[in-house]
Formats: C-alpha cells, sequence, structure tokens
C-alpha cells in the first residue's frame, strides 16, 4: 500500500476526532463556544472533503471545500457580530 | 521524493490535530477565560489544515484558509468580549487601583491633576449659587 494513502487515511482518521471532540466542546454553556465548535466542524470537514478528492480522483471536491470554507467563515463572522451587539 | 514529502506532510497536520483535540477536550470549563485558551488551541488547528492542504497540493485553498483563518478567531473573541464576558463577569468593569506598598502617599500627577480638575468644577458650581440676605427695613 502506498505510503500517501496511508498517511491520508490517518489525516482523515484524525480530522474524525477533532470532529468529535469540537462537538463535545460545542456543548459547553457558552454560546460562543458554540460557534467555534461549529466552525472548527465546517473547517474540518472541508478537509476531509479534499482527501476524499485526492482518494477517489474527483475534481469537484476541491469546489465544495471551497465553498465550505468560504461560506462557513462568512457565516462565523456574521454570527460573531450579532452575537456581540452593538458598542455601548 | 513528492510523494514523501507528501506524506510527511499529512502525518504531521494528523499530529498536531490529534494534539489540538486532546487540548480543545481536557481544558476544564472551571479555568479562568477558557474560551479564549480554545480559541488559541483551534490556531493550531488552523495551522495544521493549512499544513495538509499544502501535503495534498491545494496551494490556492490554503493561503484562502491563512488569511481567513485569524478574522474567525477574532470575531469570535470579539463577541464574546463584548456580550457575554462582560455581563457574567461584572468584576471585568471596575478597574482596581494599583497602591505601591513602599511608598503609598505617592500618587501619580495624571491622578491629582484629574483630581484638582474635578475640585475646580465643584468650585465653580458652588460659585453659581449666591448667599442672598434680606434687608429689613427697620422704620416700616
Amino acid at each position: 500500500m502506498d505510503i500517501l494513502i496511508i498517511s491520508e487515511y490517518i489525516l482523515v482518521i484524525a480530522l474524525v476526532i477533532m470532529m468529535l471532540a469540537s462537538l463535545r466542546a460545542s456543548a459547553y454553556k457558552s454560546t460562543s463556544m458554540g460557534l467555534l465548535g461549529s466552525s472548527i466542524i465546517v473547517n474540518a470537514f472541508a478537509v476531509a472533503l479534499l482527501i476524499c478528492g485526492s482518494l477517489y480522483n474527483l475534481e469537484f471536491y476541491r469546489d465544495i471545500s471551497l465553498a465550505l470554507i468560504f461560506f462557513g467563515f462568512v457565516g462565523t463572522i456574521a454570527f460573531a457580530v450579532t452575537l456581540g451587539g452593538e458598542d455601548k | 521524493m513528492i510523494e514523501y514529502i507528501q506524506s510527511a506532510l499529512l502525518i504531521i497536520a494528523a499530529i498536531l490535530i490529534i494534539i489540538s483535540a486532546i487540548g480543545l477536550i481536557s481544558l476544564s470549563s472551571s479555568t479562568k477565560n477558557a474560551l479564549y485558551a480554545r480559541i488559541h488551541i483551534v490556531g493550531l488547528f488552523d495551522i495544521a489544515c493549512v499544513i495538509a492542504m499544502i501535503g495534498l497540493g491545494q496551494y490556492l485553498l490554503a493561503g484562502i484558509y491563512f488569511i481567513l483563518a485569524p478574522f474567525v478567531a477574532h470575531a469570535i473573541a470579539n463577541a464574546y468580549w463584548k456580550k457575554e464576558d462582560r455581563e457574567n463577569n461584572i468584576d471585568l468593569l471596575t478597574v482596581e487601583e494599583e497602591v505601591d506598598e513602599n511608598h503609598p502617599f505617592i500618587h501619580p500627577k495624571e491622578k491629582m491633576q484629574a483630581l484638582e480638575s474635578e475640585n475646580s468644577e465643584k468650585l465653580k458650581a458652588d460659585d453659581r449659587f449666591s448667599v442672598t440676605t434680606i434687608e429689613i427695613d427697620e422704620g416700616e
């Protein structure tokens, strides 16, 4: 088995562990913690999609992961601005 | 040769991601300012993702993610500071004045000037009230 494929599988397993950890962390009492956890999950999923694209030689995974990274960023910023409110 | 470099980058990214996952879970919630520490840990995860993207050959995505990640961390920390942290910890709004134990009677110049200016304003405010006396004419 190729060493590159093995390392890609290891990275996928690490990303799944990170997703579970951030899912647990997003359940803490603070609302900001939920925002942080969801941001981590979106980014981890985008990287996992990139790995799937390279494993199965599919091009469109890259576009989906680009959309996930960009719109995840926009959503997180929008929610953070709403959460913070106006300056006193 | 390139394959070995790519796999080394991916394994380094995987190790960093596992370390950040352990840190994210093991950090106690009773720790003071735990959310800022968790945002700091997520910074490690972001850089691990950038390394993984470089290892996969997606340089443009890595650049975009490298630029966008600090904005997300700052936005979350700013929102927490502006709303939840201030409302839950009222002590943050009161600033404690430090007193030098060796010289307790020496005060900074700016503070004394501010006190003097406050006093002068009070004096000006007191001057507005003039004392009136009633003149009594004894002849009436």
